[in-house]
């Protein structure tokens, strides 16, 4: 299995100040299901956020999908990111858009054309249990509702990596299992690697998977 | 209501620099036009002790445009016409030379006092008149209201600037979000703001035609039944279908401009 994300002695700061992780190394192989945890402020989303090239290593190497993050291009950024699914704790949904256009942001994007979007919006919704709500707001969904239109959306261009941030962070117990059950499906029936920052790994989860745990000094354990 | 609301607040600051624009082009315009006949209808005349050509003249001031030597006859004529014929050969003989010269430019007092010192550098320049006082009255005049309309234009463009830039505010505040995650998608900056500049481009292209036809109600009901003759004989210069051309250019540049410095302004998280 090859590496999706490698990651060789990586340090991240903002704006050089304290370093936030600290000489981290580890690996990420393709179709991994793999938890990051650690206490507030350890710099678990901070490390999230590296993966998708909104910061960028200050010592080290972090190659995602092949390509370096310390010198790669904006066009190479932008194309990286077309090709990966994000999931943010606050959804990140744009409120003036429809479930609809919302879900399928990914493909209008890459310029796929407008019976495509709707195929694939139909099927999304339909996974993620929200048919008949294509045309409500996100403003109009519950919490767990305006969750499962994110991860429909990081899921419509069937991307080899999904990052999601807390993504239960702001749900009830039976939302989270919801969100729970897609994530592991896409790793187990669509072979994506998926890689979750939380605070806590759910007690009923049912793949394998891998476990890095930062601690408060930055630095970058796996547990297994 | 929030969607009139939407397109007003870009419309309307845009109505203003465009108004402010073309009142400046068509200002320009006809006052050139005017600043012409009053620089034709001008004239300095010099009394010069030789004949001079207008070389002459020329390497004693730039200004220089035309000159045109008076005719001793007529000058004579016109003093006393009993004079016999020998009388008036003696006259010629004595007299010095008069010429009229007319100047590229209409010059203000200064430069009318600068344009005859130089000439009474000279020896052979033995008297200059600049009729300074019908010249003052009619460039002061001039000059005020050309003042008091390019004070006008530019505190009105500086308003519609300043809401631009309100404007650019808002549109920071309604748009920076949508911007953001289509970014961490891998939107181009293109698409990123593609909402925006469609909305910008129709409001650009509303806010022209809104210009236009202000001025071009101003060019055929309110000028052709003012008497301002400086508006009145410049009419068909005040506002032509090349105007229409140039406010939707320059619309549409203001409006691309406010939309990348906000889109430019949206950073990642």
């Amino acid at each position: 299995m090859s590496n999706i994300i490698l990651a060789r002695n990586l340090s991240l700061t903002y704006d050089n100040e304290e370093k936030i992780i600290s000489d981290a190394t580890f690996s990420v192989r393709k179709g991994e299901f793999v938890f990051i945890t650690g206490p507030s402020g350890s710099g678990k989303s901070t490390l999230l956020k590296s993966f998708y090239g909104n910061l960028k290593p200050v010592e080290g190497k972090l190659i995602m999908g092949g390509l370096d993050m310390l010198t790669i291009t904006k066009p190479k950024l932008q194309e990286l990111r077309t090709h990966l699914g994000i999931v943010f704790q606050d959804y990140r949904l744009i409120n003036e858009w429809t479930v609809e256009r919302n879900v399928v942001l990914p493909l209008w994007i890459a310029g796929y054309s407008k019976e495509v979007q709707a195929t694939q919006a139909k099927r999304l919704l339909h996974h993620v249990k929200l048919s008949g709500k294509e045309h409500k707001y996100p403003l109009e969904l519950s919490g767990g509702e305006q969750q499962r239109v994110g991860v429909a959306r990081a899921l419509a261009k069937n991307p080899f990596l999904i990052l999601a941030d807390e993504p239960t962070g702001n749900l009830d117990e039976y939302s989270s299992n919801v969100i729970w059950d897609l994530l592991e499906n896409a790793c187990q029936q669509l072979d994506t690697t998926v890689v979750v920052v939380t605070h806590r790994i759910p007690t009923i989860f049912n793949i394998p998977y891998k476990h890095l745990q930062i601690d408060s000094k930055g630095k970058v354990h796996e547990v297994h | 209501m929030r969607f009139i609301k939407q397109h007003i607040s870009i419309i309307f600051p845009l109505v203003a620099i465009l108004l402010g624009l073309e009142f400046f082009i068509v200002f320009d315009r006809a006052t050139k036009n005017y600043e012409e006949s009053l620089r034709d209808g001008y004239a300095m005349l010099v009394v010069a002790k030789d004949e001079m050509s207008i070389d002459d003249f020329k390497a004693w001031d730039s200004h220089v445009y035309r000159v045109a030597e008076i005719e001793k006859e007529s000058i004579v004529s016109r003093v006393d016409t009993t004079l016999n014929k020998d009388k008036v050969t003696t006259i010629h003989e004595r007299m010095p030379n008069f010429y009229s010269i007319k100047l590229d430019s209409y010059l203000d007092d200064e430069g009318l006092e600068g344009v005859k010192q130089n000439f009474l550098k000279s020896d052979k320049v033995a008297r200059v008149e600049t009729f300074d006082t019908v010249h003052r009255s009619n460039y002061g005049l001039f000059s005020f209201i050309k003042f008091s309309f390019q004070t006008f234009i530019i505190f009105m463009s500086m308003l519609g600037f300043f809401l631009i830039i309100k404007q650019m505010e808002v549109w920071n505040y309604l748009h920076a979000d949508r911007m953001k995650v289509m970014n961490i998608f891998g939107a181009s900056l293109f698409l990123r703001s593609k909402v925006l500049i469609n909305l910008a481009f129709i409001d650009a292209i509303i806010s022209a035609m809104l210009a236009s036809a202000i001025f071009y109600i101003i060019q055929n009901s309110w000028v052709r039944g003012s008497n301002i003759a400086i508006l009145k004989d410049n009419i068909d210069k005040l506002f032509s279908a090349y105007d229409i051309f140039s406010l939707i250019m320059a619309s549409i540049a203001i409006a691309m401009v406010a939309v990348f410095l906000v889109v430019i302004n949206v950073k990642e998280e």
